[in-house]
């Protein structure tokens, strides 16, 4: 009974017209609010909201002015194990309606080359098991903050149903993260 | 027979040692002094230093190598039959200057005498000197004054036959009427007489380690003495305009909002706010036993105390504590461990199991 109060539902608000609601979740605060900056000044025609949260579920007194959700982004450090950890336990408080296009993980610090590969495996293992896009974002540089926001922008639009056409569900079904077989048996029998 | 035998040779080694010109041990250390100073810093330092005439000052070109100068530096001073009194006094101008060169030491003097307030400097300066050469002989001690109150002891360390070791010098700096001293570079063979001295100069009733060092001298007195930005902890919001960050777009709303102003707060509370004094180093020693899973068999030997030491280390280890109680990475009731550094003013701690005590 708490858990169900505690859930994020898609469909609990009823769409507004020529708008566009997204939910980025970090646990750093690091990427999210610049993300939120240019994610906001770059679209002129739509009115988009951010809601910006370090974990999930997220505050009930704050139910009322949320809007509808349309697009939820986890955004991972690959740098923290916290932050994977973070990710993983906020997955839980979303509805499954969510996962049908309406999620998608942003991962970060993947360049770097100390970051141990299981913590990548395992955003990729969650990304595929939950079929959710599984995006790289190269954050040190303006230019990847960018491209990233960029990118989150065309998906929230389809996912807000601003694009003729297009469904998220649609998108969701070419884009979603798979995981190669061989990695599958790396991860299961890591001595190999 | 062998008696007088022992005292040539005492005799003998003292002539050896006296014997060793006054020149060479000033140059040594006017040499090791130059070299520490950079060239930057150079022109300043010898114009405060004030034992080169005018047209000596003048005839140097600070835009020479460093060794050239150094060549001209050694040779004027030669000149000016400088000797160590000299030089030791551009090494102590140097220090004061730049006082971030070593691990400066806090101590905390306790059971202060009746007019321990009412002491000025000249009654310090006599009373140190005569104290501590009671306590040991050849021993060279200078005393400055440095902005307003502060005062700086050079000492350098000798023993009955040796001469004083003006190489390894123990820099004290200590602000009368307050119950702190400063100390940098000391062994602990010269530790007690120091100890000894400082009390009863300073009179007080005795002394103890504070358990607060660091590389920044002013640091560790402001930390000390609470001199910089506190915030106390209130049961109150504080108004809105002094917490409110810069303003957003009015479509970014942050979900946790109350919650990372509520963290802000706890961090100012623990660790203060603004410019926090600069600390490199906490160290924890833990004299615990192992409590916890049985899974680690090793650990859980027996009744044996579990010995670790633990540091923290950073170029400002205040600051990143704060960063990290802020942004939510240390949970946000501070640990007292972590917020009794700025509350007691220290940063070496032995815990013990409560078991224990």
């Amino acid at each position: 009974m708490k858990l169900r109060t505690k859930m994020l539902k898609p469909f609990r608000k009823v769409p507004v017209l020529n708008a566009a609601n997204v939910l980025l979740v970090e646990n750093e605060e690091h990427l999210h609010s610049r993300l939120a900056d240019i994610i906001v000044q770059n679209e002129k025609d739509v009115n988009i909201t951010v809601r910006l949260a370090r974990k999930l579920p997220l505050p009930v007194e704050n139910q009322d002015s949320r809007p509808r959700i349309d697009l939820v982004v986890f955004i991972v450090n690959l740098m923290s194990e916290r932050s994977v950890q973070s990710a993983e336990q906020s997955v839980r408080y979303l509805d499954s309606g969510f996962f049908l296009g309406k999620v998608c993980f942003l991962v970060t610090g993947a360049r770097c080359l100390s970051v141990s590969s299981t913590r990548l495996l395992t955003v990729r293992k969650m990304a595929s098991s939950l079929h959710c896009p599984l995006l790289f974002a190269e954050d040190q540089t303006s230019e990847g903050v960018i491209a990233a926001a960029v990118r989150l922008l065309g998906i929230l639009k389809v996912a807000a149903g601003l694009v003729p056409f297009a469904t998220g569900l649609s998108l969701n079904s070419v884009t979603h993260c798979i995981l190669p077989s061989d990695l599958e048996q790396n991860l299961d029998s890591p001595t190999c | 027979m062998s008696l007088l035998f022992n005292i040539v040779i005492s005799v003998v080694l003292y002539v050896c040692f006296t014997s060793l010109n006054m020149d060479d041990v000033a140059r040594t250390l006017l040499q090791r002094t130059l070299r520490k100073i950079p060239t930057r810093k150079l022109e300043e330092t010898i114009k405060k230093w004030s034992h080169l005439s005018r047209r000596q000052q003048q005839s140097l070109n600070y835009t020479q190598s460093k060794w050239i100068l150094l060549q001209k530096l050694v040779s004027f001073c030669e000149d000016n039959e400088l000797t160590v009194r000299h030089v030791s006094e551009l090494e102590m101008i140097y220090c004061m200057e730049n006082p971030n060169l070593g691990t400066w030491k806090a101590c905390h003097l306790t059971d202060a005498e009746d007019d321990a307030t009412s002491l000025d400097l000249m009654c310090f300066k006599e009373q140190f000197k005569s104290h501590l050469a009671e306590l040991t002989r050849n021993v060279s001690i200078k005393i400055k004054k440095h902005e307003n109150e502060t005062i700086w002891i050079r000492i350098a360390w000798g023993e009955n036959f040796i001469k004083p070791n003006h190489l390894k010098p123990t820099y004290v700096v200590h602000d009368l009427q307050t119950p702190y001293v400063f100390i940098c570079n000391l062994s602990s063979k010269n530790k007690p007489l120091l100890y000894q001295t400082l009390v009863l100069a300073t009179k007080h009733g005795s002394i103890k380690d504070a358990h607060l060092s660091g590389r920044n001298l002013h640091a560790v007195r402001d930390l000390l003495m609470g001199n910089y930005h506190q915030t106390f902890p209130t049961n109150h919001q504080r108004p809105l305009e002094e917490m409110s960050p810069p303003p957003t777009h009015p479509n970014i709303e942050n979900e946790h909002k109350e919650h990372a102003e509520k963290r802000q707060q706890v961090a100012c509370e623990a660790f203060g706010e603004g410019k926090v004094p600069k600390l490199e180093t906490a160290t924890y020693t833990l004299e615990t036993r192992f409590r916890g899973g049985g899974s680690i068999d090793t650990l859980v030997d027996g009744e044996k105390p579990f010995r670790t030491v633990v540091q923290f280390a950073s170029t400002s280890l205040l600051e990143s504590l704060h960063h990290c109680v802020s942004s939510g990475i240390a949970d946000a009731p501070v640990s007292p461990l972590l917020s009794s550094i700025t509350q007691k003013g220290r940063n070496y701690f032995v815990i013990t199991d409560k078991a224990d005590r």
